[in-house]
């Protein structure tokens, strides 16, 4: 084993390949706090990449409910069961990754899920943690909580599937880090699907190999974001991106949100893939649940989100969301608005910080019609 | 990553040579005919003298695979001058040919030296500069051969969609949605024969060649499989071994159980045993 650097885990830790970090870092970040779980985003991908036979259950893109959500069948738990309790208590993980927790024989540690647990897509939608008895009503924090999860491959820089592969089928892009699965070369050992923590690779029972989520690469090859990016109709995702810690740029959105504010988390950052999918946490969610689920400092970032309206740099970044199909590499705020510009500088989107109110006279006399205020 | 690969190296050559020593030759007879010897029922076999072949677990290179289902393999093998066959029998309670992801395939695997006459390769699929060919049969591609590949019904009853992009568009435009077979992935169909001929220099290395020349036949009835694999003796292919009469070289075998969730390099493997190939 090599020894790299995951700086989400603040230090080094084992993995079968060294080190080496891509030109840039594909990256996408979903703030769960305005995610409505309407499934756009799964449809797109869904409806642009895997209609095929064998492909029917297959989801690139899926969005649970958390806690009791999954898909597959308890991806999560299961794997943080087999981990078991790990010391998480400070911005340096002392607990082990699950290349530290390799058995004896396996390159880390995996399970392979069982076929039915892909039957249920959409198990747990909407479940909270439990009931709401007789005469509840809003309290804060809320009496009963859950939250949604909006998945894709997290294109880790350290992947768990690659590492997992005998016969080197899935390779990372040293172009934009983006991993992808070679069709033509996988033999459909399944060892992939073993190994991904985030079950975000898929066994195609037709062609009898694996398949993933490949990052809209045609797309992000042309400067457009990806397709659940640009058909989210909640405005809650941004795709682009993210630079090394130390090659931080602070007019880079991803970079901004990341590594300067550190708003958006990783997932799971102890099983120590370094994910590239970030997530602005839930504010209404308990901070021990977060913390497992989203790292150490996430009652900072929720806390951060609180304030939003008092940061107009971080609300500008934060506004580019859903702004512009093309991906935005660097942004400011201009007076009132926030600007977004592509990777040659040329401004691809100008969003205002505060939506314009209009008020409509109740009556309008030219067309003798009454109309009502909508926002 | 180096270290542990040549560590793994030094461990199969040790097991190899332990085991050489401890298994019995085994000689492929000459029997008359031409052609491929695919008939399982040829009366040919009887003239082979069977020999066990212990089975170890692959313990030497992840993932492993210590609790392998299948100890032991019945292997025969013959030659018409032309063709050389392997039939291997073994025990195998569970029929396997149905792929989904947690079901595997039955399959077992006969490797020879590309050049029987020189520097034996390591036993695990061979080492850079010493190649192998290796031929795999799989359950899967003869229930392809046998009934038909298997649609989507086939494999899961109450499947249903509204529609497949084959069915509203055009071969070329539909291709991009077949994913692996759309690329001719060899691993995604049997097509002409059960068996993959292929070729390998150490662990990862696994190539399908683009000449495929090895054939077979498998069958499974009350717990045993019976298959068979042949091969030209010498062929136009510079990545086949060429045999003659009278050649001794060693063979090498594999087999995984399916039902034991075998597969890739969780397997059951033999080190070389010597091979003699009558005159």
């Amino acid at each position: 084993m090599a020894k790299v650097h995951n700086w989400q885990i603040g230090r080094e830790m084992d993995y079968p390949y060294e080190g080496r970090r891509p030109e840039k870092q594909f990256a996408m970040i979903f703030d769960t706090n305005k995610c409505i779980a309407c499934q756009t985003c799964t449809v797109a991908c869904k409806t642009t990449w895997t209609t095929g036979r064998g492909q029917e259950y297959m989801y690139w893109n899926n969005v649970e409910t958390k806690p009791y959500g999954y898909y597959p069948l308890g991806w999560d738990v299961t794997i943080l069961d087999k981990l078991g309790v790990q010391e998480m208590d400070g911005p340096v993980y002392r607990g082990k990754t699950l290349f530290d927790a390799a058995p004896t024989g396996e390159i880390l540690l995996g399970y392979l899920p069982e076929d039915i647990d892909y039957a249920h897509p959409n198990i747990g939608e909407d479940d909270s943690t439990g009931l709401m008895p007789q005469g509840a009503h809003l309290t804060l924090p809320h009496l009963q909580w859950m939250f949604y999860l909006p998945r894709i491959c997290n294109h880790c820089t350290y992947p768990a599937c690659l590492s997992a592969c005998p016969r080197q089928s899935i390779y990372k892009r040293p172009e934009d880090g983006i991993v992808l699965l070679d069709q033509s070369r996988c033999r459909g050992y399944r060892e992939c699907v073993r190994g991904c923590p985030y079950k975000k690779v898929y066994f195609n029972a037709q062609t009898r190999v694996s398949e993933k989520c490949i990052g809209c690469y045609p797309a992000v090859e042309g400067g457009r974001q990806t397709q659940c990016t640009i058909t989210c109709i909640g405005k809650i995702r941004i795709q682009g991106f993210l630079n090394a810690p130390d090659k931080v740029d602070e007019d880079n959105p991803l970079d901004y949100l990341v590594h300067v504010k550190k708003i958006a988390r990783p997932l799971y950052p102890q099983f120590g893939l370094e994910p590239n999918t970030y997530y602005i946490p839930p504010i209404h969610v308990p901070a021990a649940y977060l913390r497992q689920m989203f790292g150490w400092g996430v009652e900072q970032a929720t806390d951060m989100y609180r304030q939003v309206a008092m940061d107009r740099k971080l609300l500008g970044a934060l506004t580019l969301f859903g702004a512009t199909p093309e991906i935005a590499q660097h942004f400011r705020v201009d007076g009132d608005s926030v600007v977004g510009y592509d990777a040659k500088q040329s401004e691809i989107a100008r969003v205002p910080l505060k939506e314009p109110v209009v008020i409509r006279e109740v009556y309008d006399p030219k067309h003798r019609a009454f109309r009502t205020n909508i926002t | 990553m180096r270290a542990r690969l040549s560590a793994a190296v030094l461990s199969a050559l040790v097991l190899w040579g332990g085991g050489a020593e401890a298994q019995a030759p085994l000689t492929a007879v000459r029997v008359p005919g031409a052609g491929p010897i695919t008939d399982l029922a040829a009366p040919a076999w009887k003239q082979a003298r069977p020999v066990k072949v212990a089975m170890l677990p692959q313990t030497v290179t992840s993932p492993q695979k210590p609790d392998s289902a299948i100890k032991e393999l019945s292997v025969r093998a013959a030659h018409n001058g032309g063709w050389i066959a392997f039939l291997i029998e073994w025990r195998d309670p569970t029929l396997s040919n149905r792929i989904v992801l947690d079901n595997f395939g039955d399959q077992v695997a006969v490797q020879l030296p590309l050049d029987p006459r020189g520097a034996v390769p390591s036993p695990m699929m061979g080492n850079a500069g010493g190649r192998v060919n290796i031929m795999q049969w799989r359950a899967a591609f003869q229930r392809d051969l046998d009934v038909g590949p298997p649609t989507v019904q086939d494999l899961y009853p109450n499947a249903w969609a509204d529609f497949y992009p084959d069915e509203v568009l055009g071969a070329a435009d539909a291709r991009p949605y077949t994913g692996a077979l759309g690329l001719e992935n060899p691993i995604s169909r049997g097509v002409a024969t059960p068996v993959l001929d292929q070729m390998a220099e150490g662990w990862g290395s696994m190539t399908v060649k683009p000449d495929q020349h090895a054939l077979g036949r498998g069958v499974w009835r009350e717990g045993v499989w019976r298959v068979v694999i042949t091969r030209p003796m010498v062929s136009d292919d510079v990545n086949a071994p060429r045999l003659v009469p009278g050649d001794r070289t060693v063979a090498g075998f594999a087999v995984w159980e399916g039902g034991n969730r075998e597969v890739g390099s969780r397997k059951a493997w033999a080190p070389w045993l010597p091979l003699a190939i009558a005159r």
